[in-house]
């Protein structure tokens, strides 16, 4: 927890904080905790890139560093993890995108003599999160094991309720986690986020992917996930995820500045990026109840 | 004590100076720096430093392991401002040792000394919010166009920022190029500052952004057997272990700046060469929470949508 929390706030939320050097708080039914780790060592960056089949991955890999969000009484975990979001880059496979020095160093490069890698190093990925069944198996559930539920996301006509969200209710506990990030060598940023609040009333988050190849384009990719704490044995959980992208050329084409000191702050320009796709869905459990 | 063993106290508390005695020092340095190679002359016994990237604190740790200049003869790979949050002040005291003790420390350019770069990435912003104006920006890039491309110690050990050029097979052809300008995007004194070894090539390849050389073992082994060298030692890529070795010991890349960007939580190295050019590395952490002028920013709980 990033900042000392009002002990008679959480108490009256009927939440407390995770004990034992953990990062996180119990409250209404669930666990939601943060675990924050150094990048990835050689060896491990190694068996990472074996175990995804590259031969690339970005300069930073928080590969410990986590957000598990964990409903005790079904099992159900939702968690957010660099090595699903890198298995989601290596499935989707984009093409590379060319720097503006591309074009000057086509004239200077001699093909037959050089290896092109064609590799996304941009590590745009359609990560959205993973979630999965995990029982605690105490002594009594071992006798009368409960059927493991599946879990699955459905397109829904809810939405995010943003006007709940601006009530300034206190944030029991903040947490923001990096991935993955890489410079592009200095050409940009990729970077890979995951920010959470809870609140008495209900838990967000925002994963943001987030790229800016210098003087060529920007992608953002936010999901954003919500929780009211209404029925604790069976909670609504609603994921909307909205893709943006725009090229520098298009940008200017607006009118909009295209220096990239213009563009640090993803939060603030996302209003100036045009939507790509936008859909909302609805966490399903089935099979458990 | 002279205005110049006063400002190096100055910059060691992290103090920046004055915009007129920026001016100056600047001049001072451009003096000294206009007369060195482009492979410039190092004896051994000397200290290799890769990438500082403005973490003062961190460099002060580093000047704590590796001893204090001119005690100990420094060679710098560059990559001293961006990034971290004291760029000025870094950059400052490293411009300021070497005038003080020309002979005792070597610093040569990294792709960061650069006018394009500083703007994107946090030098430029640092100059503006610490000055009210561009113009230590201006001196700091001007000090760059005159620093050399790389080194040489004792005729054995090739030190660069970046890496090697499809444009170079020797020394001599390094020495050629006019390198009092800002960095171009490309060339051969674009590719020593910018390119990177790459184990998935034998010989020359090309980064899937279209620009910029990644070269292989073979191409280390050419350069390293025709310029008559031991080995190459390099920047540029943050490595966790604070070091790493590639190709068969024919080039090690160096990293200073520990815990990168505040968040990576990597070690960072320095490589000693003694006067018979015996190698030691010496690992180290960033300096401890407590000897920072600033407490550690904790993320404030941010009402975000």
């Amino acid at each position: 927890m990033e900042e000392e929390v009002d002990e008679k706030e959480l108490k009256a939320a009927g939440a407390e904080l995770l004990d034992g050097g953990r990062s996180g708080l119990r409250i209404l039914g669930w666990e939601i905790e943060t675990r924050k780790r150094s990048i990835l060592n050689s060896s491990s960056l190694q068996l990472w890139e074996e175990r995804l089949g590259t031969t690339h991955l970005p300069e930073m890999v928080f590969g410990e560093s986590c957000l598990v969000l964990r409903h005790l009484e079904s099992g159900a975990v939702i968690h957010f993890n660099a090595f699903d979001a890198l298995s989601g880059w290596k499935q989707e496979a984009l093409p590379p995108v060319e720097v503006p020095a591309a074009a000057k160093w086509k004239f200077r490069s001699k093909p037959n003599k050089e290896v092109i890698l064609d590799y996304d190093y941009t590590f745009t990925t359609r990560y959205m999160g993973s979630e999965k069944i995990e029982l605690n198996t105490t002594l009594e559930e071992r006798i009368s094991p409960k059927s493991a539920g599946e879990l699955s996301w459905k397109d829904c006509e809810e939405r995010i309720d943003l006007a709940a969200l601006a009530v300034r209710e206190p944030i029991l506990f903040y947490d923001e986690i990096v991935l993955y990030e890489d410079e592009l060598a200095d050409n940009g940023v990729s970077l890979l986020t995951v920010k959470v609040r809870v609140m008495p009333s209900c838990w967000f988050l925002l994963l943001r992917f987030w790229l800016r190849v210098d003087g060529v384009l920007i992608r953002l990719r936010d999901t954003r996930m919500y929780c009211r704490f209404e029925d604790i044995s069976r909670p609504t959980i609603l994921r909307e995820s909205c893709w943006r992208e725009a090229t520098f050329q298009a940008l200017s084409a607006l009118g909009h500045p295209i220096d990239s000191a213009s563009y640090s702050d993803p939060s603030i320009i996302s209003q100036r990026l045009p939507v790509i796709t936008h859909k909302t869905q609805k966490l399903v459990m089935s099979g458990n109840s | 004590m002279s205005d110049l063993d006063r400002q190096i106290e100055q910059l060691k508390r992290c103090e920046p100076l004055k915009e007129s005695e920026v001016k100056a020092l600047c001049l001072k340095a451009m003096e000294i720096l206009v007369e060195e190679s482009n492979v410039q002359r190092v004896d051994a016994p000397v200290t290799i430093c890769g990438d500082i990237h403005g973490q003062f604190y961190d460099m002060k740790e580093l000047f704590r392991v590796g001893g204090d200049c001119p005690k100990t003869n420094y060679l710098f790979l560059g990559d001293f401002v961006d990034r971290g949050f004291y760029s000025v002040e870094t950059f400052l005291l490293l411009l300021a040792l070497k005038v003080r003790y020309p002979d005792r420390i070597t610093l040569i350019r990294g792709n960061h000394e650069s006018r394009q770069i500083t703007q994107v990435y946090g030098f430029y912003d640092e100059c503006l919010r610490k000055y009210g104006s561009a113009n230590v920006w201006r001196y700091c890039t001007d000090v760059f166009d005159y620093l050399s491309l790389s080194a040489l110690i004792e005729n054995k050990i090739f030190s660069v920022h970046g890496g090697l050029s499809p444009a170079i097979s020797t020394l001599d052809q390094i020495r050629t190029i006019d390198r009092k300008q800002e960095v171009p995007h490309d060339g051969a004194m674009c590719d020593l500052l910018w390119s990177d070894p790459e184990d998935i090539v034998e010989g020359w390849g090309l980064s899937p952004r279209g620009a910029g050389f990644l070269f292989g073992g073979s191409v280390v082994s050419s350069f390293n057997h025709a310029n008559n060298i031991d080995y190459i030692c390099r920047a540029h890529q943050l490595v966790m272990e604070g070091y790493k070795w590639m190709f068969n010991n024919q080039i090690v890349t160096v990293w200073s700046a520990p815990n990168y960007c505040y968040r990576c939580g990597n070690v960072a190295a320095i490589l000693e060469l003694d006067e018979n050019l015996e190698k030691q590395f010496r690992v180290f952490d960033a300096a401890p929470q407590e000897s920072r002028g600033t407490p550690a920013k904790k993320p404030a709980p941010d009402y975000f949508l």
